[in-house]
């Protein structure tokens, strides 16, 4: 089966990913700061005891472990794929996960709140994401009490969470934006409409290889889907101004740029060893060349999955050890010639 | 420079209020400031010890009146009957207790959520079988009660096609039960 990253999506030359969580508490437990560790463990347990019923409705296989029983690499490599939180990976508690085989759902346990569900698919997809999560909320509802109110509707931790419990986010791919300097413009810009943008990995990280993370602000008074159609507004806003940007470097010098992904793909074919920051800065130069048609390779691959790939945490996973950075660097180096495609 | 009122502590901050275009300037001190005027220190945009940790419960606490202002029961005696979580203790943690909380503090919580989320009402999913209070309360009712109450409704949405045909169905519905008798 193929994960989502393997796939190419709608509109996957600025959009990477949709992707739509939402946050649920038990009714009979108490929420994550106060919640003791036995009861951590029964949580836990409890929410894991669904797995069967979800993969006889969902008609996907799914896999449930406690995250305490993953190696350090393990964790590093989900996080790294958007399958844990951060968060998730460094709790000292007990935590749980419950995984479909194509990574498209990951159902995180006692998170900041008990459950979180998120679903993820490949470009501007962002129905789809919800009608996924929405579905899996729906099965696991039958099994779980949900702490639900008429006036706050779900019940969630933080009161930033409180109602829908919905944060929907895209991943979006902006090299022209960062190039022209316009991503804290733009920062701003949607701010006004309750939309954020953040690093990749979520709050409080940077971005690596110009890409983002849209996502919607509140969740309280307006319905889910009232909440994804201002996001996708928003997103093909972006969208549009990106591909604008795209068209007017190209405009002015394109002679440089097809020089400069030519040269991109050479040292991440040809290098011996090469730093994650430097791979995904070349593949981003590659990605963007690719996008714009600048450069055609003879078969049809993801560089986004390649961006993955090359992060520390995947690459080590790949290996089945924990290596030092030089050999890091060469492991690197020698995967991604591997998997680039050759030239037309 | 001392402070205008208590003329005891420095004055830190200029306060200018402008009413029906008449400027008045006052050099205060942080506490007159605060009782005095609608200033406060731990404003997070002026209080240079707000780190990011705490910044959500600064702004849920700014978003909540003034102690003194409160009436009746303060913010300060709501507890959670299940977590005993205080509302303080809600407002510095940023964090629910349990789902309990939610109830517990309910005089306090309308406010707080219109300052973070802009609404205080859920508007979107229910869970699938989720009974409302109205639901409840309509399985109690006889058949006239509950198409009174669907009378009432369309009236107040200006349906009055629908109002009009509940107010025979009654009609109807009320001769029926008066000929039963």
């Amino acid at each position: 089966m193929l994960k989502w990253y393997e796939e190419t999506g709608p509109d996957s030359d600025v959009v990477i990913s949709s992707r739509v969580r939402l946050a649920r508490n038990l009714e009979n437990y108490k929420f994550s700061p106060l919640l003791e560790e036995k009861d951590a463990e029964k949580l836990v347990e409890e929410v894991k005891s669904i797995t069967p019923v979800l993969a006889e409705q969902d008609n996907r296989k799914y896999y449930a472990c406690n995250i305490q029983s993953l190696s350090d690499i393990d964790k590093t490599a989900m996080v790294e794929r958007h399958i844990l939180s951060p968060l998730l990976a460094e709790k000292e508690q007990t935590t749980g996960l419950i995984l479909s085989e194509d990574e498209t759902v990951s159902i995180m346990i006692n998170e900041e709140d008990h459950i979180r569900i998120q679903a993820i698919v490949g470009g501007m997809n962002l129905e789809k994401a919800y009608e996924i999560a929405n579905r899996i909320d729906d099965i696991a509802y039958e099994k779980l009490k949900f702490a639900y109110d008429e006036k706050y509707g779900y019940m969630t931790a933080c009161p930033t969470n409180t109602g829908t419990g919905m944060r929907a986010s895209c991943m979006v791919f902006l090299p022209a934006l960062s190039a022209a300097r316009m991503i804290q413009k733009l920062f701003e810009e949607v701010g006004r409409y309750g939309v954020t943008i953040r690093g990749i990995y979520g709050e409080g990280t940077r971005s690596l290889g110009n890409i983002y993370q849209i996502s919607n602000q509140k969740t309280l008074g307006n319905s889910e889907m009232e909440i994804i159609e201002n996001l996708k507004r928003i997103v093909e806003q972006v969208m549009q101004q990106e591909r604008k940007r795209r068209e007017y470097m190209l405009s002015l010098n394109a002679d440089e740029i097809e020089d400069q992904v030519y040269r991109a793909y050479g040292i991440l074919k040809y290098a011996r060893q090469i730093t994650s920051e430097d791979a995904m800065l070349y593949l981003s130069q590659l990605k963007f060349g690719a996008d714009c048609g600048l450069i055609k390779f003879n078969r049809e691959f993801n560089i986004h999955k390649l961006m993955m790939g090359v992060q520390p945490g995947s690459l080590q996973w790949a290996l089945g050890k924990s290596v030092g950075s030089t050999v890091r660097d060469k492991a690197r180096a020698e995967y991604i010639s591997k998997e680039l495609p050759d030239l037309i | 420079m001392l402070c205008d009122r208590c003329h005891k502590r420095y004055a830190k901050v200029l306060y200018t209020e402008i009413i029906n275009g008449v400027k008045n300037e006052q050099h205060l001190c942080e506490e007159c400031a605060a009782e005095y005027t609608s200033f406060h220190m731990d404003n997070p945009l002026l209080n240079p010890d707000v780190t990011l940790n705490n910044l959500l419960s600064t702004l849920l606490g700014a978003y909540t009146p003034n102690k003194t202002q409160d009436s009746g029961e303060s913010k300060q005696d709501l507890e959670c009957s299940n977590c005993h979580t205080t509302y303080e203790e809600f407002l510095q943690r940023g964090r629910f207790g349990c789902a309990e909380c939610y109830r517990s503090f309910h005089k306090e919580l309308g406010k707080t959520l219109r300052g973070i989320q802009g609404a205080e009402v859920h508007a979107g999913k229910r869970p699938k079988g989720f009974a409302t209070s109205t639901d409840r309360k309509l399985q109690g009712l006889s058949e006239t009660e509950r198409l009174t109450l669907e009378l009432q409704e369309a009236i107040e949405k200006e349906e009055f096609e629908e109002a009009a045909r509940l107010r025979d169905l009654i009609k109807q519905l009320k001769k029926e039960e008066s000929g039963n008798a």
